[in-house]
């Protein structure tokens, strides 16, 4: 029997969600992709699944307890957070910490710059199917974190900013162990770098992945490796030159390429320039004072004045504006601008015409970290009943 | 083009100046005149000169405004200044950007979602971009001042 009939399937695109539930990292954000056979023809980027309300919360809190609440924002990058919130009160307040200070700041920084750089590096090579290179970096990336450690007194969260300071201080033991780790780390780093540069399945997965133009890149808003990697200079700490920067020597890192390969390159480079800057803080750092104020007896009356401070991110360009009305304890707003929330919301044009496979590579190389991009709203609202958790009843972990 | 000439475009514009603190050129403009100001820049910077780092919105309650501030980085000097703007609390409504400036997305979307200032044009703007359901469904913008939240 001959076919007496063709039908013909028209072709749709297909729709394939892609998280809610680990799009690539193990965090909440679901990418809405349209795929026509393999191709990627749209991409909607969903949020909301992970709101805290974090701009809320800072308006019902004090000027100091905010210090702790935005280190809560991203526990990776909680020292930045916590710097750039301090020093728009250190604006409002006019007072400046001593050089110390600024540079143990600056160290705590670089070394969460290390390892966060460290950690999505790491991510990007189990996702590309190398896990062995993934267990390999996280173990190197343990050694900083123990820096992190001796440093601030914490692995992750390390609560270090203070107005007019730092929490703790560091003697000559400790500054002999940093250095020393940081010393065993850049053999190893160099090794992964080369790595990335060589490895066939890494560039063959890598290159020419989700190019970015340097003129998408600015008028998209994308900041931090993301813009660096497609030629962009934006790099906060050398225009703004904030705490110490001014005074340490390091190069901003750019790359012309665009691609996701060039943005994990850039971080490898950025690693190599965290930690030459790490030992010259080490080898150069000053001793006019103690670093960390006598808190009792810091400014409890805030003027009334605006602020809006900018500090250069492990993912970018991360900014806090401050306004305080003089008339009570608590700030009047807090906005929170985090690099992924640029980085994200507006990536969706980067995946069209990539295949499926590449959507994860292409959401790893933006380096996207969701709990910085969700926080605005408190609210409990439960069967139309509001209810109010005060701070003290959360510290207290549930217990009356 | 020097910094002193890229700020000039935006004097033109600006019914008052000041700063803000570090050093942040301020300029208060117009709400009408937010949208020509962004298409001046592009014509005479181009995209690549400058990007909009930040939408903020404030809710003035007292003084029944809401502040609407820009953020806008020039490069590659990496200067930031601030345009800022006022709207009526009852009736906040300005021209959208995102047709000629994309990376305004995420701050129009935003700024909408918590304080309910509509963006003239953007088809994108949606209730639960951020706020959770619960919330949005009954009409509140958590982060004006007499929300309740």
């Amino acid at each position: 029997m001959g076919i007496t009939k063709v039908v013909e399937i028209p072709v749709v695109t297909t729709e394939v969600p892609i998280g809610p539930q680990h799009p690539a990292l193990h965090e909440p954000i679901m990418l809405k992709v349209y795929a026509d056979g393999e191709e990627v023809v749209k991409v909607e980027v969903n949020t909301g699944y992970n709101h805290r309300g974090i701009e809320k919360l800072c308006e019902k809190n004090t000027f100091y307890r905010d210090i702790f609440i935005v280190s809560r924002v991203c526990g990776i990058c909680n020292a930045v957070h916590a710097n750039c919130y301090v020093r728009a009160l250190e604006q409002i307040l006019d007072v400046t910490p001593n050089r110390r200070a600024k540079f143990l700041r600056v160290l705590s920084m670089e070394l969460e710059r290390i390892h966060s750089h460290m950690l999505i590096n790491a991510v990007m090579a189990e996702i590309v199917g190398f896990e062995t290179l993934f267990m390999q970096i996280m173990l190197d990336r343990e050694r900083v974190m123990k820096a992190k450690e001796i440093l601030t007194g914490n692995r992750v969260s390390a609560d270090y900013m203070m107005v007019s300071g730092v929490r703790r201080d560091i003697d000559e033991v400790k500054r002999d162990k940093i250095k020393e780790i940081l010393l065993k780390l850049k053999s190893k780093i160099e090794y992964y770098k080369k790595v990335f540069e060589e490895d066939e399945t890494l560039v063959k997965r890598l290159v020419d992945v989700g190019r970015v133009k340097y003129e998408d890149a600015t008028s998209h808003s994308f900041v931090g490796p993301l813009a660096r990697a497609s030629g962009v200079r934006i790099d906060s700490r050398a225009s703004d030159k904030y705490d110490a920067y001014d005074e340490i020597p390091f190069n901003v890192i750019t790359r012309t390429e665009g691609d996701s390969w060039a943005r994990m390159m850039v971080r490898w480079d950025e690693i190599l320039e965290s930690i030459e800057m790490g030992i010259y803080i080490l080898n150069n750092l000053p001793s006019d004072g103690n670093p960390v104020p006598d808190e009792r007896r810091l400014p409890r009356r805030f003027p009334p004045g605006e602020a809006y401070t900018r500090v250069e991110a492990q993912r970018g360009e991360l900014t806090y504006y401050v306004m305080s009305d003089g008339k009570t304890q608590n700030p009047y707003r807090v906005k929170i601008r985090t690099p992924s929330f640029n980085n994200i919301v507006n990536s969706a044009f980067m995946y069209v015409k990539h295949t499926l496979a590449d959507v994860p590579v292409i959401l790893t190389s933006i380096d996207p970290c969701i709990s910085c991009m969700e926080r605005v709203t408190l609210i409990d609202l439960e069967k139309g009943v509001r209810q109010r958790i005060p701070l003290k009843q959360l510290s207290s972990g549930g217990r009356k | 083009m020097d910094v002193a000439e890229k700020l000039k475009l935006l004097e033109d514009f600006a019914l008052e100046k000041s700063v803000l603190k570090p050093n942040r050129k301020l300029f208060v403009v117009e709400p009408s005149y937010v949208r020509r100001i962004f298409e001046s820049l592009i014509e005479k910077l181009g995209h690549g000169g400058f990007y909009l780092s930040t939408i903020v919105g404030t809710d003035l309650k007292e003084e029944n405004k809401i502040r609407l501030d820009y953020y806008v980085v020039m490069l590659p000097e990496e200067e930031t200044v601030v345009i800022r703007t006022f709207l009526p609390r009852e009736n906040p409504v300005i021209d959208s950007l995102i047709d000629i400036i994309p990376g305004a997305l995420a701050g129009e979307c935003e700024t909408y979602d918590l304080l309910g200032v509509v963006f003239r044009g953007n088809p994108f703007l949606k209730r639960g971009f951020f706020v959770p359901t619960d919330v949005s469904e009954k009409g509140i913008y958590p982060l004006r001042k007499d929300s309740g939240v």
